[in-house]
């Protein structure tokens, strides 16, 4: 049985893949209380999809894949900022244009070179396959990441709740938009490794609205998104070597679950408590 | 404690990316120690202006400055504190009283905002002030409307902010917590304060508001409440909008003498007398108007 059970553990590639989600997972999910509560999920999904180019781009021509995502990354938030600004369309509706505009771009980049990037590796991630530059590339960015939320978080928070408060008190309100969008940017590159760009937005968002199901205090709201978001990834990218299933689909099934349990049985917005209380009420 | 502040509008124009000039040369001036409304109908600039005192939207034109003070020296002072309406804000927001409070604290602290024991005492001071202080560890949502009021101008305390602007504050206020702020506003005066309120309630004006700003695109006219809160100035700002009653022409006649009642909604009357001079709801503290406008005997 435990025989069976550390399989996984003896192939260097499994043992590598699981902590390598492991600390995406946990990085994401801290970024993931701000995502949720700045509304910017869909802002996470666009950028997610609009680093594509950037990664064909630089497997193509040999240069670190975080470069290029993190430079078409910046030129979609960029982009889809000129064309809010210089037209009546509403916020969706840009982003919907610019993020499948880039998406396109990088499908089609990847289709006319199919010896140099593998589309299922960007479309759906490949974390069992990664090579260890690009290994070393998730770690500096996570680290980055990690150093600045655990410097600024409370800016960052104030900046999230109160954008007018923050610019009374003469905080730059450009910088810390700035840098909460470079950082969505920089995670999602990373987190397309484990999950590829479609399912990076649940990476960046289900941890943080389960944690906000259950509990109404930012701190804790990120303990219990981080705790989450790296025990579903060592689980799910473990449990994946047994269902010989995608890792990303098992750490998002994982994750998607643990948000189920949550919406029913969370002790004060969950759907059990708040019928109790209605019948209380009547 | 810092100096005492006043505000400088000189001339400013504001005007948005799509063309539209939302406010042209405003200008007005108050002192320190002041309760001052800001008077306009909706879309008549009364939040670009406040904007632009607050620094978030950039005139194209024109000055603002608080005591000879750049508005970003200002600023960096902790010198000017803003209490948002409660639309404004996310009330489901995981944060509570506490933090919120703590959050008027940032111009003060590190880098690391890590409170130090004078923060945690100020804003301790701040909740108490406003008699909130047994709810510091409410999540923002569970409070009612005029708790919720009563923990933004906490922050605004905690902040040690000598000019405090407060938009629309008893928009879904009971009336105790009205009184409560409106008395919390005028001990804020005699310290020195400098509060510029944004209302549509006209009524509240005369009640709490030495001095009155009158908005439509550009300032019409700023002073002493007594002086500038007259019909004929109401009448220019709401350009016909408002609703009347007049008695004269309605048909109160001599015989009903004193023993008219007035009632409202929720905004408080605001009633004229003979001649279109201001009158008061009160008679202590106006007990000067009352004796220069008798004309009968029997009129005290």
């Amino acid at each position: 049985m435990i025989e069976t059970l550390l399989t996984p553990l003896h192939y260097e590639y499994m043992v590598k893949a699981i902590l390598v989600s492991g600390l995406i997972g946990g990085v994401c999910a801290f970024l993931s209380c701000f995502v949720t509560l700045k509304g910017w999920s869909l802002m996470g999904d666009a950028l997610s999809h609009s680093v594509v180019p950037g990664v064909a781009v630089a497997y193509i021509v040999g240069l670190p894949f975080a470069a290029g995502a993190f430079i078409t990354g910046l030129l979609a938030a960029l982009g889809m900022g000129f064309v809010k600004t210089k037209t009546a369309l509403r916020e969706d509706a840009v982003i919907g244009v610019v993020f499948t505009a880039f998406f396109a771009l990088g499908l089609l980049l990847i289709s006319l070179n199919p010896s140099s990037v593998d589309l299922r590796t960007i479309v759906f991630g490949n974390i069992l396959g990664i090579s260890d530059p690009d290994i070393w590339q998730v770690v500096i960015i996570s680290a980055v990441t990690l150093v600045v939320l655990g410097l600024k978080w409370r800016d960052l928070l104030l900046f999230c709740f109160d954008p007018n408060q923050a610019r009374s008190l003469g905080l730059n309100v450009r910088v810390l938009h700035f840098t909460l969008l470079t950082l969505l940017s920089a995670t999602a590159v990373a987190a397309l490794q484990t999950v590829g760009a479609c399912l990076v937005v649940a990476m960046l968002v289900t941890p943080g609205a389960t944690a906000y199901l259950l509990t109404d205090r930012f701190g804790k709201m990120l303990g219990i998104a981080s705790v989450m978001g790296v025990g579903s990834s060592l689980v799910g990218a473990y449990a994946s070597y047994y269902f010989d299933g995608s890792t990303g689909g098992c750490i998002v099934t994982l994750q998607s679950a643990i948000f189920v349990l949550a919406l029913v049985f969370a002790p004060k917005h969950g759907l059990l408590a708040t019928r109790s209380l209605r019948h209380a009420a009547s | 404690m810092s100096e005492p502040l006043s505000i400088d509008v000189r001339d400013v124009t504001v005007a948005y990316p799509n063309g539209n000039v939302a406010l042209h040369d405003a200008t007005f001036h108050l002192a320190a120690g002041t309760i001052c409304a800001l008077v306009g109908v909706n879309g008549s600039g009364k939040s670009t202006l406040f904007k632009a005192v607050m620094g978030f939207v950039k005139p194209v034109r024109g000055s603002v400055s608080l005591g000879g003070l750049s508005l970003r020296e200002a600023q960096r002072r902790n010198l000017v504190a803003y209490v948002p309406q409660a639309e404004e804000v996310d009330w489901t927001f995981p944060v509570s009283v506490w933090d919120v409070v703590m959050m008027g604290r940032y111009g003060y602290m590190n880098f690391l905002r890590i409170p130090r024991a004078e923060d945690r005492r100020v804003a301790e001071e701040s909740l108490a002030r406003v008699g909130m202080i047994e709810f510091r560890d409410r999540q923002i949502g569970e409070l009612s409307g005029g708790q919720k009021k009563r923990v933004f101008l906490a922050r605004a305390l905690a902040q040690r902010a000598r000019v405090i602007l407060l938009d629309e504050p008893f928009t879904g206020v009971d009336v105790k917590t009205e009184e409560a702020i409106v008395e919390l506003l005028r001990e804020l005066r005699s310290a020195g304060h400098l509060m510029l309120v944004s209302t549509h309630n006209l009524g509240s004006v005369p009640e709490f508001c030495d001095h009155v700003v009158l908005i439509n695109r550009t300032v019409l006219a700023y002073g002493p409440t007594d002086e500038i809160f007259t019909e004929e100035n109401l009448a220019r700002t709401f350009g016909g909008v408002l609703r009347h009653f007049r008695f004269d022409e309605s048909t109160i006649q001599k015989h009903d003498g004193r023993a008219v009642t007035v009632l409202t909604d929720d905004e408080r009357p605001l009633v004229f007398g003979k001649g279109g001079h201001l009158e008061y709801s009160r008679r202590q503290e106006h007990e000067k108007v009352v004796e220069e406008r008798a004309e009968e005997p029997d009129d005290k």
